[in-house]
């Protein structure tokens, strides 16, 4: 007897809603059914600043994928984006005190207590746990239970996020009469579905540039060993390019996607460009060279910031894969050239996994979306497996107890 | 109403001469203007050793609430005894009317410190010309400016500009307070009082660090010549900073709050990087030792990207146990023309470390001397914060911090990169 649930992911992005809606049978295989999405106006910054706006363009964008899909969504993920995500790394280590020095499971659990108990400054809550692995008498281990060691040592990469941000996001779903099921953030969904697993185990870095910011996750050794927002995104190049060109802004959005470049070459110098493009009269040229000068400047200094706040992380040594690029701005023309030179590793556009074969949905701007249903797919296979819950799902539930 | 001008000098000279035996430093105080005289009497309720206090307005209302002794009042020709009114040439009028009355009051004296808020009549007008007087007769003159907020007006913050101009010209040395910087400190909820007194704690802070380095016992000792040697030629542009530190890591902690100091950050660069001279200063109580004067020299010569030379100076205050004060003074001459954004070295944070929150500056600064000097960054002096109007799209949302730069302004204007149009 088949079981088929209609699962919905959600992400609340600064350009727009995408909702993609997908139904999994027995938990096992997924058929993207529906599809949605409404430019949003109520975000800056990956950040809410109108909240009745962002619900009327989510709802909408709920609405349309429903009907596309013909069914009503039952199970909802959600991404979550912004400048207030940050993360830390925490160890927590106990010694093994049971007989003969095996590690017991109650070992395992207080070296995971102890990672876990930092205490939040208020207005804070935890996202992610993520686990980077163990550590038995200072070698790492993929499982030391039942092994011999005096001291275990176990590693976490932990997601914060703004508690108030976070219930915003998920007031606005439930305005539509949705609960949310899991959220994940931004980086984590598409950098699951762009990387390979091959890619995860060498050392990958996946740098989602979208309009209202930037999310990273950098894979090592198949495990999330840091994530991370820079808030500066594709409106930051629309910007810069109103002010140093004196255009509006809605023309200096259709400027960069047509002729924005993100390397300065030879022949910009005498080139010129038309600011509408749509042959009308009085439209304005501008110089190919002043367009890719500000945005070669903004996305260099974006890339700096990324190395800053890597370091030694992001070297060709340890990450031998690269950079994954992906999110709207990736589609600016020579932008691996610019990040390949910036880094110093090698750069590559993401690439949807083979599965996704609608030629609209392997666009960079549904990498996330698509990641989140990989995300639940996975979700469920495991939960079928009874490999118990995550992490997140846990926390989920006392940000449940918050609503009700 | 009640001052009497006549008796006033051949009472005070005598004073002047008679309290300081030779070789003694003759420092004076001088508040020009109302934001000055107010300055000064805030002063006046520290006990500063072998320091005179004078206040000089142009409006004999605000003299007479003043409780400093030595008071004049200028320009009784010009104003007569009313404020100028917001109009500089009505303040340099009465300060040129006034002329040997003025130079009878900074005669002789080795240090000046200038306390004018710039923007009003008297301030903006009359500054300039007593500067102007005091470094002839052979003073080293420091000003401190409060400068008004941009919210005052247009007409107010250019009367400012062109007056830090002149002074910045005549002074060896301009300390710039403006009042936006400032007061960003100042929550929302703090009274008036409160905020005003903020502003006074800077020019405070700076007169009494100044003074503690040249009159406190020095570790290593920072002497008036010293300071005199290090600003001589004036025409620099100035900056300074401090920070303050206590407890277990008092050090660590005045490092950071230096670094967060409102004045070292220039909105369109971020933080002062580069400097020609330098002057540090740290305050500490007597269990400073040796070692950490050293770190701290370490870390702040680095910091600033110290081009020509830096001078030391560690001077101890019996009650400043477990405390550390730190103060910088520096002067930017000739701003770096190179031009890119220097990326900073890969492995400015090592790995397995936590990272800074997002937004705030990070801890890891770039290694200053591994790299050409980093660019774009026309120093210029602080500048009246106008980015708002840069900011385009991102106006009224929160400002996005990294390093001290504003990320939201765009890139090419923080770089200073010439964009032609059309």
């Amino acid at each position: 007897m088949s079981r088929s649930k209609i699962v919905g992911a959600i992400e609340i992005g600064t350009a727009k809603v995408v909702v993609l809606v997908a139904e999994m049978t027995d938990g096992r295989s997924m058929n993207i059914i529906g599809r949605g999405q409404s430019t949003n106006m109520g975000m800056k910054k990956g950040e809410i600043t109108d909240l009745s706006a962002v619900s009327d363009c989510a709802h909408a964008a709920i609405l349309a994928a429903e009907r596309s899909a013909g069914s009503e969504i039952d199970h909802v993920y959600l991404s979550l984006s912004g400048g207030h995500l940050w993360g830390f790394r925490n160890s927590g280590a106990t010694a093994i005190t049971g007989s003969e020095n095996v590690v017991t499971a109650r070992d395992v659990q207080r070296a995971v207590e102890n990672a876990k108990s930092k205490v939040l400054e208020p207005g804070e809550v935890y996202i992610h746990h993520i686990r980077n692995g163990f550590i038995l008498d200072g070698k790492p281990v993929e499982n030391p239970l039942s092994r011999q060691g005096s001291h275990l040592e176990v590693q976490y990469w932990h997601v914060i996020a703004d508690e108030q941000k976070v219930k915003d996001h998920i007031m606005v779903i439930n305005g539509f009469g949705l609960d949310v099921n899991d959220i994940v953030i931004s980086s984590l969904a598409s950098g699951s579905l762009l990387a390979t697993e091959e890619e995860k185990r060498q050392g990958v870095l996946v740098v989602d540039i979208g309009k209202g910011g930037t999310d990273f996750v950098l894979y090592r050794g198949r495990r999330v060993v840091q994530t991370g927002v820079i808030p500066v995104g594709g409106d930051h190049v629309t910007n810069d390019l109103s002010l140093g060109l004196r255009v509006k802004s809605k023309f200096a959005e259709g400027l960069k996607v047509r002729s924005a470049m993100a390397m300065v070459e030879k022949e910009d110098r005498n080139k010129k460009v038309p600011l509408l493009g749509d042959l009308s009269i009085g439209d304005s040229f501008h110089s190919q060279l002043s367009i890719n000068k500000i945005t070669h400047a903004r996305l260099e200094e974006l890339f700096i910031i990324l190395k800053n706040r890597l370091g030694s992380l992001l070297t060709r040594k340890n990450l031998p894969c690269g950079v994954i690029l992906t999110g709207g701005v990736s589609k600016t023309p020579l932008i691996s050239d610019l990040a390949e030179v910036t880094l110093d590793v090698p750069v590559a556009l993401g690439e949807s996994p083979e599965w996704v074969r609608h030629k609209e949905l392997r666009e960079p701007e549904y990498a996330t979306v698509l990641g989140l249903l990989y995300n639940a797919l996975h979700d469920q296979q495991e939960e079928d497996r009874g490999e118990g819950k995550r992490e997140g799902r846990r926390w989920l539930r006392k940000m449940a107890g918050l609503f009700n | 109403m009640t001052m009497e001008q006549t008796g006033f000098f051949s009472e005070q000279d005598p004073l002047v001469n008679d309290q300081l035996p030779d070789g003694g430093l003759r420092i004076k105080i001088i508040g020009i203007g109302g934001a000055g005289t107010n300055a000064v009497d805030r002063i006046k309720l520290e006990d500063l050793e072998q320091v005179h206090l004078t206040v000089i307005d142009t409006d004999s209302q605000v003299l007479s609430s003043s409780p400093v002794e030595e008071s004049f009042l200028l320009g009784r020709t010009v104003t007569r005894g009313k404020s100028a009114g917001g109009s500089a040439d009505k303040g340099r009028q009465a300060a040129e009317s006034d002329i040997e009355a003025l130079r009878e009051i900074v005669r002789g004296v080795d240090l000046v410190f200038l306390l004018s808020g710039l923007g009003g009549g008297t301030g903006s007008g009359a500054a300039p010309v007593l500067a102007e007087l005091a470094a002839s007769e052979g003073a080293l003159v420091i000003a401190f400016t409060p400068l008004p907020f941009q919210r005052e007006g247009t007409a107010r913050c250019d009367r400012a500009r062109k007056a830090l101009e002149v002074l910045q010209k005549r002074c060896h040395a301009v300390i710039a307070l403006p009042n936006d910087l400032i007061f960003r400190q100042v929550d929302e909820s703090a009274t008036l009082m409160e905020a005003f007194a903020m502003a006074d704690k800077w020019i405070k802070l700076g007169v009494h660090s100044i003074w503690s380095m040249l009159f406190n016992t020095g570790l290593i000792n920072v002497d008036f010549s010293t300071l005199q040697c290090a600003l001589a030629e004036p025409g620099g542009r100035t900056l300074f900073g401090t920070g303050y530190g206590k407890g277990d890591d008092f050090l660590d902690q005045a490092l950071q709050d230096l670094e967060n100091c409102p004045l070292l950050q220039l909105p369109e660069s971020g933080f002062v990087k580069d400097t020609d001279q330098l002057i540090l200063n740290l305050t500490g109580g007597p269990d400073l030792t040796m070692g950490m004067v050293n770190k701290a020299m370490d870390a702040l010569g680095s910091k600033f990207n110290c081009r020509n030379s830096m001078i030391m100076g560690a001077s101890i205050d019996g009650s400043f146990y477990n405390q550390l004060r730190i103060t910088i003074m520096g002067t930017i001459r000739h701003p770096s023309l190179t031009k890119g954004f220097a990326p900073v070295p890969a492995a400015s944070i090592p790995p397995n470390q936590p990272l800074a929150r997002p937004l705030k500056p990070a801890e890891a600064f770039p290694q200053a001397e591994t790299e050409p000097l980093p660019a774009s960054r026309t120093q210029e002096e602080f500048p009246f914060p106008s980015q708002e109007e840069n900011r385009g799209l991102f106006e009224k949302t929160l400002r996005n911090l990294y390093e001290g730069m504003d990320l939201d302004i765009p890139t090419y204007l923080r770089r200073g990169l010439k964009i032609s149009r059309g």
